[in-house]
């Protein structure tokens, strides 16, 4: 039950979505500059596809009413059904692991050594994952930090990060 | 005609040369090995593989690259078999029907059997689409090089059409939405005719386009990873292996079946974008049909487990055809070897046959090579494979995250690319989860320049009617597919919609 009712909650808010984005891409295209004809010009196919998002999103919104995605959607947006899609194991984990690779990519690439980045990043993602035990945990993101760092520098000539 | 045959024979000489020569061959037979045990992990599929190793081939010659993608992809679609069979978790989601046969017989005690005949299985798929490839080829170079711009911008849309429709489970809607979006990311960065910006918000980095490769290890790199960790399931292995080497009762018993799948994966793989997973599926149900045990499968039928195996594999060489004539690829790691071979300068389509007339069968040769490589190494590896099942996947997968941002970065030495990477690999992660298939979305990276630009050259050509295409019977059939696509698409949506209205809640 749960499972359709995020099904036809999600169509509901994807048909929303690409209809906004194929007005978007309506608009953006029309104000793109035309150079001989609009049917060669830069925005001729963006515009298309403008057409085409607006239509996937009626159909999907059309879809979606008629499958009862109204109370679908008002029932997942209740706060007891969000409290529980947000603090599932399932959805912590993703988020969590999802911030590791953020810090990781936006914060330590570029600004510190690479391997010492990806140390720093494989430590800590073990540890929330309880991957193994400290020792190991050490051992193996140490390894995997200079060997990932020395094999594609040194022997396979690709720049780092 | 003895002069064309003897031309065509001097090209295959010269590219049995090369993929037979130093270090080629060896460079085949390691990959292969490779892909195998990457192919058996669970969480690591062929595409993922394929997208991570595409930047170190950089430095490698030409026949070394295609020998080292070429193994790697053979050697993991197969791997997949060795997961599938003894802990019911498929390695790579094509090998998901050799699991519901292959589990049976592992938990009766015939695992090693049941892999044994999953591999026996794979070498004739391969081998049957090899052969395929090898003699359609040339026919569709001829009907290729008759395409003109309306015909690009149609198959680029039948493409995803087609890829959208067969890609998701749920309704085929939802592969068109994604195959669009793989065609506006397409469009993002200077416009290929007029070089103006589109969407680049006064980005410079956004100029330069979306680039493939970063988006693609995202989406199936990024995406994967996060599917995998997010779930905390254990599995066990079925430890008796028993006997590994099928004997020739039992070979003969499913030769018919494997040559009837390696057909039926031959041709899917050449529909565009259709893959591996939906071969073996396709196979698996038209083997239950046509088979006089067809009540067995699903029991731990030797049968069953064939008709998904060798179809998965035969996939391969399907893939190559609409690959190498019309540089659409047929599957998903078919687009990973795409992008990987325009690195090399090769560009495929009607005109390779002239420009590189030897690529077919340097492609085929290193196939043949990774096939024979997959059967041997395939049944020595049985037992120690079992062995590499049991790594940790919560070490493995955190280990792939740096390999990832390398893939991304090396390509154009740019830290753009790994945001872009990230940004992607979120993206596919949501629309996974939502049921959106991935294969049309890379469909439509891959093919969106084409479209644009082919369908504003065709309408500019005709002064903006599309009379001109009514005397174009090539054309006239890639419409036609394209309007029975929808019309069917639409069909199956509201017969899904009925059914899961019907089904008790």
């Amino acid at each position: 039950m749960s499972q359709i009712k995020k099904t036809t909650a999600s169509d509901l808010i994807m048909g929303v979505l690409l209809l906004a984005f194929g007005i978007y891409l309506i608009v953006e295209s029309l104000g793109m500059k035309v150079f001989n004809s609009f049917l060669d010009a830069p925005g001729f196919f963006p515009f298309i596809l403008g057409i085409i998002f607006c239509l996937f999103g009626i159909v999907m919104l059309i879809g979606s009413i008629r499958g009862g995605s109204v109370a679908a959607t008002k029932a997942t947006f209740r706060k007891d059904s969000l409290i529980a899609l947000f603090l599932s194991p399932e959805s912590k984990r993703v988020v969590i692991l999802s911030f590791f690779m953020v810090v990781y990519i936006y914060g330590l690439i570029g600004r510190i050594h690479f391997a010492i980045a990806t140390f720093i990043y494989l430590v800590v993602t073990f540890w929330y994952l309880k991957s193994t035990t400290w020792l190991k945990n050490i051992i193996i993101s140490v390894l995997s930090a200079v060997l990932i760092s020395a094999i594609f520098q040194y022997v396979f000539k690709i720049p780092l990060p | 005609m003895f002069e064309a045959f003897a031309q065509q024979f001097a090209l295959f000489g010269s590219a049995a040369a090369q993929a037979f020569g130093y270090p080629q061959v060896f460079v085949t037979m390691i990959a292969t090995v490779a892909g195998i045990v990457v192919g058996a992990i669970p969480g690591l599929t062929a595409t993922m593989a394929l997208a991570l190793l595409i930047n170190l081939t950089y430095s490698m010659q030409l026949a070394t690259a295609v020998a080292f993608l070429l193994g790697v992809y053979v050697g993991a679609v197969m791997g997949g078999c060795y997961s599938a069979i003894m802990i019911n978790i498929p390695g790579t989601p094509s090998a998901a029907a050799t699991a519901l046969d292959g589990f049976v017989l592992a938990k009766q005690g015939h695992g090693g059997q049941a892999i044994g005949v999953g591999i026996v299985a794979s070498f004739v798929g391969t081998l049957i689409s090899i052969l395929l490839l090898i003699f359609l080829t040339p026919f569709l170079y001829k009907i290729a090089l008759k395409f003109g711009q309306w015909e690009y911008f149609l198959i680029s849309v039948f493409g995803i059409m087609i890829c959208g429709n067969l890609s998701t489970q749920s309704t085929p809607l939802k592969g068109w939405i994604v195959g669009f979006l793989g065609f506006f990311t397409a469009m993002i960065g200077l416009d290929a005719v007029y070089a103006f910006p589109r969407f680049t918000y006064g980005s410079y980095d956004l100029m330069g386009g979306i680039s493939l490769i970063p988006a693609l290890i995202g989406v199936f790199g990024i995406s994967e990873i996060l599917s995998v960790l997010q779930e905390d399931v254990p599995y066990s292995i079925e430890n008796q292996l028993g006997k590994v080497l099928p004997d020739r009762s039992m070979v003969k018993q499913v030769l018919s079946t494997a040559v009837r799948s390696g057909l039926i994966g031959s041709g899917i793989g050449a529909v565009p974008g259709a893959g591996e997973d939906i071969a073996a599926w396709v196979s698996y149900d038209v083997g239950k049909r046509r088979s006089k045990h067809g009540h067995l499968f699903g029991k731990g039928s030797y049968e069953g487990l064939a008709s998904a195996e060798t179809a998965n594999n035969a996939c391969i060489g399907g893939a190559m055809i609409p690959l190498l004539t019309l540089a659409v690829p047929g599957s998903p790691p078919a687009a990973m070897f795409l992008a990987a071979i325009w690195l090399h300068g090769i560009k495929p389509g009607p005109m390779l046959a002239l420009e590189s007339p030897d690529f077919l069968y340097l492609t085929a040769v290193t196939l043949l090579i990774a096939t024979a490589s997959m059967l041997v190494f395939g049944l020595l590896l049985t037992k120690p494979m079992v062995k590499v099942l049991k790594i940790n996947r919560k070490i493995l997968m955190p280990i792939i995250v740096p390999l990832t941002v390398i893939g991304a970065y090396a390509g154009n030495v740019n830290i753009f690319d790994i945001h872009v990477m990230f940004i992607f690999g979120i993206l596919g992660y949501i629309l996974r989860k939502l049921n959106y298939p991935m294969a049309p979305l890379v469909l439509g990276i891959i093919l969106g320049p084409t479209a644009d630009i082919s369908f504003r050259q065709a309408l500019m050509q005709g002064q903006g009617s599309i009379i001109p295409l009514l005397g174009r019977p090539v054309g006239i059939v890639l419409m036609v597919a394209i309007i029975w696509i929808f019309i069917s698409g639409v069909k199956n949506s509201r017969l899904q919609k009925n059914t899961s209205n019907n089904q008790p809640i």
